[in-house]
């Protein structure tokens, strides 16, 4: 599977001027763009009441399951997930190769609005990571000085209270 | 494969625990959740997509955050896959974008044959994602060592650790939280060890 390019700044803050444009237009409520392995690339709008890294790895699998039926009726074009609720309607669309945007909005604004609004959103995103795709690679990550002789462990275990 | 977010500093990591049904998959996240040290809000929820049963049908997903490493915060995302032969195109999904992996094996004698078949199924999966057992870093964990059926250690390594190349194994009784973090604790020291031979090579 192809990986997502290396982000910097420039990358992100051009994806969040998109997901905010996308939610002015469309009035909803937050935008994430996620990584089709399950992460949680950045999002936008009113995202504090919900539990958004979740919902990235929920949505990714949820595509990916969509995908996996569109195999088996031999549709190839399957390109989004849409599910309306009571509140809240969900919408996950294909962005590119590595990601896809998850739009939340509420049920009486229609999928068909915000799915318009969505395609301009998407192109823009494309683009900006085809230019971080583009950039020069060997500006990545230096983890060359992490010190892999340190015998400390990355997580550990809650020590048990004495009573 | 990982996600490396220069803007916000975030390494983004995702291990995967293999293995065959009723091995400990789930038991190990469910250990993680309940006994990792972590400073207040950067433990994610358990989700389990299960059966009724609490047989795991599609995953089992805990994102958790590590210490900070060189500036970066490193968010890892446990999965699991469902055990159950039938669930293979389950298994296949959550694969996509796996940088490390956990094999649990279930260290009774009669579920040896089941472990075997297993690895093989995991094989042929990454296969199809066009990935490469050799190109991943993963671990063994033989589980459920406290059984009284539990076979020799030498005999699971010679079933599932006789390659070219072996990699690190750990016992454990994964309900007891014994052997959950060490295994943990490997699988994220050789992604991290991946990651820098990663950089040094581009670098050079």
């Amino acid at each position: 599977m192809a990986s997502l390019p290396q982000l910097i700044e420039e990358d992100v803050s051009e994806i969040n001027r998109a997901l905010q444009d996308l939610l002015l237009k469309s009035d909803a409520i937050m935008a994430l763009l996620i990584d089709k392995g399950g992460f949680l690339i950045t999002q936008c709008g009113d995202y504090n009441p919900f539990d958004t890294v979740t919902l990235a790895a929920l949505s990714a699998a949820s595509f990916a399951a969509t995908q996996g039926i569109a195999g088996l009726v031999n549709e190839i074009n399957f390109s989004s997930v849409y599910q309306q609720g009571e509140s809240y309607s969900i919408l996950v669309l294909n962005v590119d190769e590595y990601s896809l945007l998850t739009v939340v909005f509420k049920a009486r604004i229609s999928a068909g609005a915000v799915k318009y609004f969505a395609d301009t959103t998407m192109r823009e995103i494309a683009t900006q990571l085809k230019v971080a795709q583009e950039r020069d690679p060997d500006t990545g990550l230096d983890l060359s000085m992490l010190n892999m002789a340190d015998p400390s462990a990355v997580f550990t275990k809650k020590k048990k209270r004495v009573a | 494969m990982a996600i490396i977010n220069q803007a916000t500093k975030e390494l983004q990591v995702k291990i995967v625990y293999y293995g065959p049904a009723l091995g400990g998959k789930t038991t190990n996240l469910v250990q993680v959740h309940d006994h990792v040290q972590t400073t207040a809000g950067n433990k994610g929820k358990l989700v389990s997509l299960a059966t009724s049963s609490d047989r795991t049908l599609f995953f089992d997903f805990l994102p958790i955050e590590a210490v900070a490493i060189k500036g970066f915060k490193t968010k890892f995302q446990l999965y699991t896959v469902p055990g159950q032969v039938i669930y293979n195109t389950t298994r296949q999904l959550v694969l996509r974008g796996v940088d490390g992996l956990v094999f649990v094996a279930d260290s009774q004698y009669d579920k040896m044959e089941e472990n075997v078949k297993s690895f093989s199924n995991l094989e042929e999966n990454l296969k199809a994602l066009n990935l490469n057992l050799r190109d991943i870093p993963y671990i063994l964990q033989y589980n459920k060592r406290d059984l009284p059926s539990a076979a020799p250690l030498e005999y699971m390594e010679f079933l599932l650790n006789n390659r070219e190349v072996q990699v690190p194994s750990f016992q454990a009784c994964a309900n007891k939280c014994d052997g959950v973090f060490e295994t943990l604790n490997m699988i994220t020291r050789l992604l991290l060890h991946k990651f820098i031979n990663e950089s040094s090579r581009k670098a050079a």
